[in-house]
């Protein structure tokens, strides 16, 4: 869209702030979107995620901070002239106009040519899939339905980056998975750069290149789904995604790539190449799936004695629920063939090459 | 419901008894309708048989067409201005919040609490200072006072359905605040601006005690009908209020299609 120097980064934003009189919803974040990037910014409700996204759409003003789309400083450009479109929760579709009057919408603002605005839209219907519904009213439409008018309307208008705001909640299970894919797809084959907001966690880590976890206006962690999951770098992060496990502990020991932490049931080692220095304390965190039955008859690491307590059935595997000798709740998750008995103590075992280490407990 | 029977007597009194109600109301104005058809001088049995002079009495007099042709420009023109203001002023309610909006809605509603005759008197005197009393031009002014309140009240009901992100996607969309208004809130909101107009312009339409008293020489036609029974019995009323009859079934059953679904609500499903 702009003719400036190209910025290697589609969307960049400075100490960010915004304030609602004494509340700061939004606290200094600081962000940068590659070319064609897909970033997920996750987070609790009140968070800031959706205050955050209707400060990059202009729908609100930064109480302070720079932000840049494709090199440009667009802080004082308003919602109408930025090169960002918005995908609402609950779509905000026109209700007067029909599919096809829906997706014009936009380009019919600029009075272009009839013949291309009809071009363009029949090519972003084909894109999303709507080619059979453009007479439709939007009362008529399905959920389904709906997200894809709303997604085509901003689409044709070829914004520079695409703002969705928990565009799938809205919809059902089965269709949410298919919408996930068709998103990503879509994304892929226009190189766009989108920026996605949920409070879902598997909507995150299943189609952004990078995941943004907020907390309370500010940002925890930026990281790729996989690095996210394995090695949270904060307390909140750890609790927020996946099904963790935190034993709060003090360092006692470090070397030969190894760290030895002292907590609570007892001492437990892990692998890091950047330990703490010793007395520092920390956290624990140990994926619920890496806990396993300790094999019998064999010493070794990180044995904990536990006390079955409890069983959530899940599918293809079952959540256990377990006391450890201090008394610390211990979530395992194995498969069904693996079956545990309940209220009968046991021994559990990780690997240290599966813990990570955060810093801040007591 | 199960319980009830055919034979159930209080089912066939319930009936009777709303068969009474039914007559009570619209009996007097099957008399109107009937009477503006028949020879007789005064409303009474037997009928005398079917006649159109009193229409004719009525166009070739002109004294109460005269009147409703008065009416018909008051009565659309008042309610066009009254809803064009109502319909922004809804807005401005509707999406801003600002210092004083309570009063402000509070002095907009006012006229139509204050008793007509009040209200009459203060016109009068109000428009005989500005030399305005007497003319058409006065009813015209004072009905857009009188019914820009219920206009407001009905457009704002619409426009309270339609949810923020509306507007936000227009703008996101790259449209000015104008052109939102124009391509989006207004064809939004355009089933309460066409009941609203309908309700103004009824208001207006029978709008009697204030029209009496800034009127004067230029009567709308609830004033002109006055002025004639008050001189004497003249059937032509019957005519006229058969004539009027029929331009109120229009409008109510346009108001009926219209304003009673909006009412009820048949709400677009959003989310």
């Amino acid at each position: 869209m702009t003719s400036a120097a190209p910025s290697p980064h589609d969307l960049e934003l400075l100490s960010i702030t915004k304030n609602f009189d004494s509340f700061t919803a939004v606290d200094s974040i600081n962000l940068k979107v590659g070319r064609g990037e897909f970033v997920a910014i996750m987070g609790p409700s009140g968070c800031g995620k959706t205050t955050l996204l209707r400060i990059l759409a202009g729908l609100e003003t930064a109480s302070s901070g720079q932000l840049y789309i494709r090199g440009k400083d667009v802080s004082d450009v308003p919602v109408n002239l930025r090169s960002t479109r918005l995908v609402w929760q609950n779509y905000a579709l026109f209700p007067h106009l029909d599919v096809a009057g829906n997706i014009a919408f936009g380009l019919t603002l600029k009075a272009h040519d009839k013949a291309i605005v009809a071009g363009k839209v029949k090519a972003m219907a084909d894109l999303v899939g709507l080619s059979d519904l453009m007479g439709r009213k939007i009362s008529q439409l399905s959920g389904g339905q709906k997200q894809r008018v709303a997604l085509a309307r901003a689409l044709v208008t070829e914004p520079d980056i695409l703002l969705l705001d928990e565009p799938l909640s809205a919809l059902d299970a089965h269709l949410r998975i298919r919408m996930q894919g068709e998103l990503r797809r879509i994304q892929k084959q226009l190189g766009m750069a989108f920026i996605y907001v949920t409070h879902n966690q598997v909507e995150a880590f299943s189609m952004a290149d990078r995941v943004v976890v907020m907390n309370k206006g500010h940002i925890e962690q930026i990281d790729a789904p996989e690095d996210m999951y394995a090695r949270p770098k904060t307390e909140f992060v750890a609790r927020f995604v996946g099904t963790n496990n935190l034993f709060p502990g003090r360092i006692q020991e470090i070397g030969h790539g190894k760290a030895i932490v002292h907590c609570a049931h007892g001492q437990v080692q892990v692998s890091t190449d950047d330990p703490p220095p010793v007395g520092t304390g920390v956290f624990v965190v140990v994926q619920a799936d890496k806990l396993k039955p300790a094999p019998t008859g064999v010493a070794g690491e990180n044995r904990l004695e536990a006390t079955v307590r409890g069983r959530e059935y899940a599918g293809s595997h079952n959540i256990y629920l377990l006391d450890l000798v201090d008394g610390t709740e211990v979530k395992m998750t194995l498969p069904q063939v693996l079956p545990l008995e309940i209220n009968q103590p046991t021994t559990i075992w990780f690997s240290p090459a599966h813990a990570a280490l955060i810093r801040g407990a007591a | 419901m199960a319980t009830v029977s055919k034979g159930n007597p209080w089912i066939f009194f319930g009936r009777l008894w709303l068969g009474i109600a039914y007559a009570f109301m619209f009996l007097p104005l099957a008399v109107l309708v009937l009477f503006s058809f028949q020879k007789n001088r005064f409303p009474g049995f037997p009928l005398q048989g079917f006649t159109l002079q009193w229409y004719d009495k009525l166009f070739s007099d002109g004294t109460l067409l005269n009147a409703l042709g008065n009416t018909m420009i008051v009565s659309p023109a008042a309610a066009t201005v009254a809803t064009a203001i109502a319909f922004f002023a809804a807005y401005a309610f509707n999406r801003f919040t600002f210092r004083g909006k309570t009063t402000f809605l509070a002095l907009v509603t006012l006229p139509i609490l204050i008793p007509p005759l009040i209200l009459g008197v203060g016109f009068l005197g109000l428009l005989a200072r500005i030399h305005l009393s007497g003319t058409l031009f006065a009813v015209f002014l004072t009905h857009v006072v009188l019914i820009t309140a219920p206009a407001l009240a009905i457009i704002q009901l619409r426009l309270a359905q339609m949810p923020a992100s509306l507007e936000e996607a227009a703008w996101d969309l790259g449209a000015t605040e104008w052109q939102t208004v124009v391509k989006v809130v207004l064809p939004f909101a355009m089933p309460g601006i066409f009941g609203a107009w309908l309700l103004a312009f009824t208001f207006s339409f029978d709008e009697f005690i204030i029209a009496w008293f800034v009127s004067g020489f230029q009567p709308t036609l609830p004033v002109a009908i006055y002025s004639v029974l008050v001189a004497a019995i003249d059937p032509s009323l019957n005519a006229i209020g058969t004539i009027v009859f029929g331009i109120s079934c229009l409008v109510l059953i346009g108001l009926e299609l219209v304003l009673l679904p909006l009412l009820i609500g048949k709400p677009e499903k959003q989310s």
